[in-house]
């Protein structure tokens, strides 16, 4: 009888685990797309008059999924946030160019993450500097021309700014967040 | 989790500045190529080429439609139904070796010297 209730017992957790991991991904993403969508009503090719430039609000997100819960998290909140993303309007093209950017961008920061001498900062700031360097190689394999390349000093001194607005959003998010056990769970706070 | 903003954060906006300068220095404007000629480029295929000093307007119905106007030794694309029309809000060039996008159309107008050679390559 007891190795029944042993069983259930594990069993439950793992059921509770599994639970909670996919209602934080799917907040996650929800949030992400919020962003990602709010952040089109922002008129910044006004202000600087750049394609591709964008506030990447929705890093936010990526950089707490990639602190609270990993990696692997981070990449299926960043893949799916692109997928559905395309669906609002971007259309095929918008998908390849947000996943390529992603993507880059997320292999860097969980790289740079990893390193001792970065905060959520640098992270932040990489992160937003090589999505721009990896939309700039998909413009550059789309139009076959090296020109496109001639707007990514702009991009980069932009995403300075806008990599360190995220990482003081992100570790403000962090420092609340960190302390709820829900959010780090089932990983230790790192 | 590191959520301070340290010292070595400042590696992270020294490498993007490095990266930044390294990517800029190649399409500075170079005085020995006198600008001579805008090139009009659809989908990675050369459509058109115009001397700058002769003033027209070109138009490109793709998936999108681009208004290219020349005027005064300066070219930009004045007129797209594309979303955003960032192409229209990058303004007007006039030095060789710069260019104008529009990503939605996959369009590139782009200014090159007199004897309409590339001078440079990257990478």
């Amino acid at each position: 009888m007891w190795v029944r209730t042993a069983m259930w017992t594990l069993l439950w957790g793992e059921i509770m685990k599994k639970t909670t991991q996919l209602a934080l991904c799917a907040i996650l993403i929800a949030l992400a797309l919020a962003l990602s969508y709010t952040e089109r009503m922002i008129p910044l090719q006004l202000l600087i008059p750049l394609p591709g430039i964008k506030l990447g609000l929705a890093n936010i997100v990526t950089l707490i999924a990639l602190y609270l819960q990993g990696p692997k998290t981070a990449f299926t909140v960043l893949v799916l946030r692109c997928i559905m993303g395309s669906f609002f309007g971007g259309g095929l093209t918008g998908l390849a160019f947000s996943l390529t950017g992603g993507l880059l961008s997320m292999t860097v920061m969980v790289l740079t993450k990893r390193l001792p001498c970065f905060s959520v900062y640098g992270v932040s700031i990489l992160g937003a500097a090589f999505h721009n360097v990896g939309q700039i190689a998909a413009a550059m394999a789309l139009m076959q021309t090296v020109y496109v390349a001639s707007y990514l000093p702009y991009l980069l001194m932009v995403a300075l700014l806008t990599g360190f607005a995220t990482g003081c959003a992100g570790a403000g998010i962090l420092r609340v967040l960190s302390a709820v056990p829900a959010f780090t769970f089932p990983k230790a706070n790192r | 989790m590191r959520l301070k903003f340290q010292k070595g954060d400042w590696i992270a906006v020294g490498l993007v500045i490095v990266l930044a300068v390294c990517v800029f220095l190649p399409f500075l404007p170079s005085s020995a190529a006198q600008p001579g000629a805008v090139e009009i480029w659809q989908n990675g295929v050369l459509l058109d080429t115009f001397p700058l000093d002769r003033d027209g307007e070109y138009i490109i119905d793709a998936s999108f439609r681009n208004v290219i106007t020349v005027r005064d030794g300066q070219a930009a694309i004045t007129e797209s139904t594309c979303p955003g029309a960032d192409c229209v809000h990058s303004g007007w060039i006039r030095h060789t070796g710069r260019s104008i996008v529009c990503l939605p159309n996959r369009t590139e107008v782009r200014i090159v010297g007199t004897d309409g050679d590339v001078d440079f390559v990257v990478g």
